[in-house]
């Protein structure tokens, strides 16, 4: 079953998806709408988020792309809600920067709390998948903290969705075909095979530093294939199995609107 | 997860924000893996499994073997707390967005490197106790003008004049905003005492903030 937050009709809406794309409501009513619709407006899948954790530089052909050694410990980093926009949504672009790209990413979501979790148990405390694209703003890179929250942070940079998978309806997590496509021409092509830490380890390893809580979430980092994005770019990051994730980027003023 | 805490969804950190502290860092951060001063506000987050309250324990730290961690530390740091959406505001501006004010701690590993993200160091359990209450934004003249001071043990160890901090309340709400848009209830902890006090098993801390209260936590692992 997949599980996602729409708005559909004026209503916000917890729906489960069916193999054959039914959808449902919470108290069984079904939707009339097809899945590709554009009556459906995407919010981002995880109703209460937690804490994010995000990884950098783990598949090893992109840590080499960025000029570093693979690292021998997870790079982790923490982004919050304020981030996090829904599938056929907007991301801006920064005025005056030179460099932004995308970073396709299979997110594991927390379902049950703990601490002191062991590898072998660590799939127990998964709820499910979900793609994330987890942008970067490369003008703002300080070794300070080093992804900086100014690259890491900022509002709508992180588009997640459409829907969660559960957990056991995916056979193979560690053997996913992961690509990105920007204005429909494929510019990342890899698979979840080559991730330096995979998400049994992650959880372990987090779970010695901290407690995880249900809605936590994280995002698993990115292969090798970032290009520059542009206002007006469509950029699709799709995990084989999981979902595909459809972002519209447009520039600071017009995301801003009256504010900018 | 502690239940009741001051805080709501983000406590955003501001790391070296000492002048005197900058000013010591001043060769390393020219050297690698810095190669240059810091240029903008370092930020940390200290996510909600951090979120602690006045009065309660601070569990004492343990390393990837399960024994108890050599060595913690805390800074104290004023907390201002968000009172509306606080979206790309201005420095002049920035302080009619602040609800209150409240002090945070921040009870860590010793912090040796500010390279990567120190999540193993800042991440702990309960090492963010954030209280005693929040006073009203009005009753405070100047939140720049305060003094942040830690107790252990009834002993004074810190003393940090929010007047020697880089930069000030108003200039960190504006620079963070324009990051971030900031909700009702986040709180920003804009600046520690660079030299971060160590702290022993079964410690009582005291963190003082005249006009604002005092917070009290005590080291577990005694």
């Amino acid at each position: 079953m997949r599980h996602a937050r729409i708005i559909f009709e004026g209503r916000e809406l917890d729906i489960d998806i069916d193999a054959n794309d039914r959808t449902t409501t919470p108290d069984g009513q079904e939707l009339d709408v097809a899945l590709d619709s554009d009556d459906i407006t995407w919010l981002p899948p995880v109703k209460e988020p937690g804490t994010i954790f995000a990884l950098g530089l783990n598949y090893a052909d992109h840590a080499t792309e960025l000029a570093f050694e693979p690292p021998k410990e997870p790079l982790v980093f923490i982004k919050h809600a304020n981030t996090l926009t829904g599938h056929k949504q907007v991301s801006y672009r920064p005025d005056n920067i030179e460099f932004q790209h995308y970073e396709c990413e299979l997110v594991a979501l927390i379902g049950k709390a703990g601490k002191n979790i062991k590898r072998e148990d660590a799939m127990d405390y998964v709820a499910g998948y979900t793609v994330c694209n987890d942008f970067a703003i490369r003008d703002y890179l300080e070794n300070y903290y080093r992804p900086n929250l100014r690259v890491k942070s900022r509002d709508s940079l992180l588009p997640m969705g459409p829907w969660i998978v559960d957990r056991e309806d995916v056979a193979d997590v560690k053997n996913l075909r992961l690509t990105t496509e920007v204005n429909g021409k494929i510019t990342q092509d890899g698979s979840t095979k080559d991730m330096i830490f995979d998400i049994p380890f992650l959880v372990e390893y987090l779970s010695q530093i901290m407690t995880l809580n249900p809605g936590d979430m994280i995002a698993t980092g990115t292969p090798h294939g970032v290009v520059d994005m542009q206002p007006g770019d469509t950029v699709v990051c799709t995990i084989e199995n999981i979902c595909s994730l459809e972002t519209r980027i447009v520039s600071e003023k017009e995301y801003y609107g009256d504010k900018y | 997860m502690t239940a009741n805490t001051l805080v709501n969804s983000k406590l955003v950190c501001v790391a070296l924000n000492d002048k005197s502290q900058l000013a010591a860092l001043q060769d390393t951060f020219n050297e690698a893996p810095y190669k240059k001063p810091p240029t903008e506000p370092v930020l940390y987050y200290k996510p909600r499994n951090t979120w602690n309250v006045d009065g309660a324990q601070v569990e004492w730290a343990k390393d990837f073997d399960g024994n108890d961690v050599p060595a913690m530390a805390v800074g104290a740091s004023l907390g201002v707390v968000i009172g509306r959406e606080t979206c790309r505001v201005s420095q002049a501006e920035a302080l009619d967005f602040v609800r209150g004010y409240t002090i945070v701690c921040d009870f860590s590993l010793p912090e040796e490197s500010y390279f990567r993200p120190d999540i193993k160091g800042k991440c702990l359990d309960t090492s963010a106790p954030i209280g005693p209450e929040i006073v009203p934004a009005d009753t405070i003249a100047d939140p720049d003008a305060l003094t942040v001071t830690i107790h252990v043990n009834g002993e004074q160890k810190s003393a940090f004049p929010l007047a020697d901090m880089e930069r000030s309340v108003a200039e960190l709400i504006s620079k963070i905003s324009w990051i971030m848009t900031l909700k009702p209830g986040e709180i920003i902890a804009v600046g520690f005492a660079g030299d971060r006090v160590p702290v022993a098993r079964g410690d009582r801390v005291e963190a003082t903030i005249e006009g604002v209260g005092t917070l009290t936590n005590t080291l577990g692992g005694a």
